[in-house]
């Protein structure tokens, strides 16, 4: 938890990316969340399952997700959450800023690799 | 995060458990579901999800107001970013302190003059009365019968009127010789309606002081009590002589309590009545409608106005001139509110004062402009440097925000320890102003408390210039372009503000012109003061004060004394010439003005009779003060008491009120003694009296020893063959001789007193302070001319490498970085010197040379563009040693 302090920070972008990606197919409990993540990252980002609920969170405060109490799969209670038409359209935004970013930093690193050399 | 959220956090804190609690349920199912043993299923659980009361924590957080932690995170970084460039950051704090110090020195002598608290009860609800006789300027004091007057007719305003009329006396125990005391004889109310209790024993009651001589009794100021009593708490019934009359001490007043201005500490009380005993002032004359010394206070009623107040006392004085015509001809009442730091003189001084304050506070305000500009500046070039660490920051997922809020936490960090600094440097200034030797020994002197007044600007001050340091970076990279900046491989952020950079510079530019333009006018006009024929010759002039009735001599006895103490002083080798004098040029003594009635001159209608400034004085004064006499003859040893009365005028005097005639043998008669008609024997050339304002050219003189029932307190005047201050053992001898317990006070020499208070101090002060200003402005502006330049150059190194590859000469060169510095230094002194027209033409009143002084408008502007050039050459000259080849491969 101590060192991943940092880490989190850094991946507060992607994370909330991966989130919202995942509601796009529909509404889902925080359980599902985490697993769909878990597989479709092929566990190249392994996060903390509990590290998820303060991004759900700060989602629906910004109002890009929506919550409800709804009865699960396994017929538990369960809270579900539902991207937001401001929601959706954020994802793509970030998506579109994204590709932009990893394009501009690999060319700073390829700059640096080549000022290394 | 929503309020709503904030005041709810408990109830969304519950849901957030029971919502972690499902997650759990749900992964020990799908752990049982994969055939773990239930304990095995929940610790998998556990350890996959975390520290459940960890995340609720952090969700608990989010829903806090200010998110103390990432706060701590924020300061911690900037300490460490401070610590690896300490040479930016002493920089930064020092131009920061510099602005903020002489914001503060300033900000809390306005605070001590306008704002002092005097620890009196409800002190905005008592006023100063002042009055005036058509055309005089506003002066507050005021006659016996105008205060019962006054008294009498405005209960419906004021809940009280207060009097307060300063003496010098000698206070003795036993045999032992005086100390002089400053005192303060008081109306009965004075105490009372002010609110103000005793520290010790008790403080007057309502009717003491109302029948002259009644009341024998004294009451201590706190510090006077602690420094020569040592705090006795006998002090109480303590009997002592007051100029050889017997008081007791009834009382010790509170701590802080010393008078109705922050510049007087009265060291001790006496009922009003008292004067006429202690200070040897006959009765009539004391009653006397014309004899004008008291200060008149009033506590305004509740829900009165000062306006409605004027309004009384406009009646009261409609009746008085109707019941004294000659006296009270064109008399006007008028509220004032107290300024605690006005020395002395009119209460129309009190708009030059708040003038001189807005004036320096403006003028403060600017060089902390300048500091900020400095700073800001400074933090554009290090946001330049810092702008890849910034992209790679935001890059990686950190919100803009929060980079904004790092770069104000670190501008606002450094305010603040610029402001501490500040604190330290406002203090050291103002304690060296208030240290100031005035140059008298009375208890006169400056306080400028650090009060929660001046804490709370500093305060201020320090946060609106750690906001303004820091929002120019912080907008400038809100609005910056990453994507553009990681492309151009550098130089967005502060790349893009040249123009915005130069426009600062060209504010400072502009600022410290009008801060040299202000100092420049007021060292010139101290120049002038200082060379400006006074009338009189202060070189070789020794002064000093007896009052022969502090040790209970009477008023004949005192002409006695001085007729026999003459002599010997003019006796003493290296003595060229002695005399006596009430007046002294620039001193805190002075014989004052009365009503004159003049013969052949009848006052213009709707005026009552002139008031002239006078002098009583002893033979040889003139020679003594080396004053010149233009017609007629000096004073000589027959005019006494003997001989026919006579008086001398000044030039001005003849010629206002006897134009084109010959003054010599007119005659006039002055209020203080109207039976003795003064025949003129003499015309003597003008001279300045009381402040280098001068009270006007008309003045009048008259022997002292035929005058001696008016006043013993005399000053003791010599012409000395050699150095005036190497005679001053041998003359004290002489005065010691002639009456042992004769306290002698206030030597000094002509000169040292011409830099008094009322004289030159003052413009001394001013032209100090604003030329201390003046160059921190000129300082703190070429710093930033040479910065912007500086910087300018570095980022052109490779379009300079470019030209000269292309074979541009080195004078090319120099010719381009020079237009852009002849750019700003031409349109900010372009700027600058409208502005100093503005705040010349406000100076008007305060300075003695023309506000639009040619030697100034030349001087200043043309010392401020050399200066300039200046820092422009060495940024240009680098420029000019750039080798092409060098700046090419940097690219």
């Amino acid at each position: 938890m101590v060192h991943s302090k940092k880490e989190q920070e850094m991946l507060l972008g992607t994370l909330d990316m991966l989130i919202l990606r995942t509601l796009i197919t529909g509404p889902a409990h925080g359980h599902t969340i985490a697993h769909v993540i878990e597989h479709t990252s092929e566990d190249v980002l392994q996060i903390e399952q509990g590290s998820l609920y303060p991004a759900l969170h700060r989602l629906e405060d910004r109002g890009w997700v929506s919550s409800y109490w709804g009865a699960s799969e396994n017929n538990r209670r369960a809270r579900f959450y539902r991207l937001t038409p401001l929601g959706r359209r954020q994802l793509h935004a970030q998506t579109h800023r994204w590709q932009t970013m990893v394009e501009a930093i690999g060319r700073v690193l390829a700059n640096a690799g080549r000022a290394a050399s | 995060m929503s309020l709503r959220r904030f005041f709810r956090r408990r109830q969304w804190d519950e849901e957030r458990a029971r919502e972690l609690e499902a997650h759990l349920a749900h992964e020990i199912d799908d752990n049982r579901a994969r055939g773990m043993t239930p304990q095995e299923a929940q610790r998998q659980a556990y350890l996959k999800l975390g520290n459940p009361t960890a995340i609720r924590e952090e969700i608990w957080k989010m829903n806090s107001l200010v998110s103390v932690e990432d706060l701590g995170r924020d300061v911690r970084f900037t300490a460490r970013q401070i610590a690896r460039n300490p040479g930016f950051a002493v920089i930064a704090i020092v131009t920061l302190a510099l602005g903020i110090g002489v914001n503060i020195a300033i900000f809390s002598i306005v605070n001590g003059l306008f704002f002092s608290s005097f620890h009196i009860q409800d002190q905005s609800r008592v006023i100063e009365l002042g009055m005036r006789q058509a055309g005089t300027p506003w002066t507050p004091a005021f006659s016996d019968p105008e205060y019962q007057q006054i008294e009498a007719q405005t209960h419906s305003v004021f809940s009280s009127v207060m009097v307060g009329d300063l003496g010098l006396d000698g206070l003795s125990m036993g045999e032992s010789k005086p100390a002089r005391v400053f005192t303060q004889y008081v109306s009965g109310n004075y105490f009372e309606a002010l609110g103000v209790h005793p520290l010790l024993g008790r403080l007057f009651a309502p009717l003491e002081g109302a029948t002259p001589g009644d009341d024998p009794y004294m009451v201590l100021s706190y510090r006077y009590w602690k420094e020569h009593f040592a705090g006795d708490p006998n002090i109480v019934g303590r009997q002592v002589a007051l100029d050889g009359h017997p008081v007791t001490i009834v009382g010790v007043a509170p701590r802080n309590f010393e008078s109705l201005s922050s510049v007087l500490d009265v060291q001790g009380w006496l009922p009003l009545g008292m004067i006429v005993p202690i200070e040897n002032e006959p009765l009539e004359q004391f009653n006397a409608e014309g004899n004008r010394s008291m200060f008149l206070y009033a506590r305004l009623r509740p829900g009165i106005t000062q306006h409605q107040a004027d309004a009384a006392l406009a009646l009261v004085a409609k009746r008085m001139a109707a019941s004294h015509p000659r006296e009270e001809h064109g008399t006007e009442f008028h509220v004032f509110s107290l300024t605690a730091g006005r020395l002395s003189g009119g209460l129309d001084q009190n708009h030059a004062y708040e003038n001189v304050s807005a004036i320096f506070l403006a003028l403060a305000g600017l060089v902390l402009l300048l500091a900020c500009v400095n700073v800001a500046n400074l933090l554009l070039v290090r946001a330049t440097v810092r702008e890849r660490e910034m992209v790679i920051r935001s890059a990686l997922g950190a919100q803009r925000f929060r980079l904004i809020r790092q770069m104000l936490t670190e501008s606002i960090l450094l305010a603040l320890l610029g402001g501490v600094g500040g604190i330290a440097l406002g203090i050291a200034g103002t304690h060296a102003i208030t240290s100031i030797n005035l140059n008298t020994d009375l208890p006169i002197g400056f306080s400028f408390p650090f009060d929660w007044h001046v804490t709370a600007f500093a305060i201020a001050a320090a946060v609106l210039a750690g906001a303004f340091v820091g929002i120019v970076p912080a907008v400038r990279l809100a609005r910056a372009n990453l994507n553009l900046i990681l492309r151009e491989g550098g130089r967005g952020i502060a790349g893009h503000g040249h123009k915005f950079r130069d426009a600062l510079v060209t504010i400072q530019i502009s600022a410290a012109l009008t801060l040299l333009v202000v100092a420049g006018l007021f060292i010139r006009s101290l120049n002038k003061s200082e060379h400006a024929d006074l009338g009189f010759n202060p070189n070789h002039v020794l002064t000093m004060m007896v009052d022969p009735g502090e040790i209970g001599y009477g008023l004949t006895r005192s002409a006695t004394f001085y007729q026999a103490l003459l002599p010997r002083l003019r006796a003493l080798p290296g003595v060229a010439s002695a005399t006596v004098a009430q007046s002294v040029p620039m001193s805190d003594i002075d014989a004052g003005n009365d009503t004159v009635t003049i013969d052949g001159y009848t006052p213009p209608p709707g005026q009552s009779a002139p008031i002239v400034s006078n002098n009583f004085i002893g033979t040889d004064y003139f020679r003594t003060l080396g004053i010149p006499i233009l017609d007629g003859r000096a004073f000589t040893d027959a005019d006494n008491d003997k001989g026919a009365y006579v008086a001398i005028v000044s030039q001005g005097f003849a010629e206002k009120y006897w134009p084109h005639q010959d003054p010599i043998g007119r005659t006039f008669t002055m209020g203080a003694d109207p039976t003795h008609p003064m025949r003129v024997v003499g015309v003597a050339g003008n001279a300045v009296y009381g402040t280098l304002a001068g009270n006007g050219p008309a003045y009048f003189y008259a022997p002292y020893f035929q005058h001696v029932t008016l006043n013993s307190l005399l000053a003791i005047e010599l012409r000395t063959r050699g150095s005036a201050a190497a005679m001053i053992p041998s003359v004290e001898q002489t005065i010691h001789n002639a009456a042992p317990l004769l306290p002698v006070f206030g030597v000094t020499t002509l000169h040292q007193e011409l830099y008094s208070i009322n004289g030159l101090l003052l413009y001394e002060m001013v032209a100090a302070l604003a030329g201390a200003m003046g160059l921190l402005g000129l300082i703190l502006a070429i710093v930033g001319v040479y910065g912007v330049l500086s910087y300018a150059v570095s980022l052109k190194t490779g379009e300079i490498g470019v030209r000269m590859a292309l074979g541009a000469q080195r004078g090319d060169i120099l010719r381009m970085v020079y237009r852009q510095g002849l750019w700003i230094v031409g349109i900010g002194l372009a700027v600058g010197l409208a502005a100093s027209f503005g705040v010349g033409h406000l100076l008007r009143s305060l300075i003695t040379v023309s506000a639009t002084d040619p030697m100034t408008y030349v001087l200043v502007p043309a010392l401020l563009a050399t200066v300039a050039l200046l820092a422009c050459y060495v940024p240009a000259r680098r420029a000019t040693q750039t080798e092409p080849v060098e700046a090419l491969r940097t690219q």
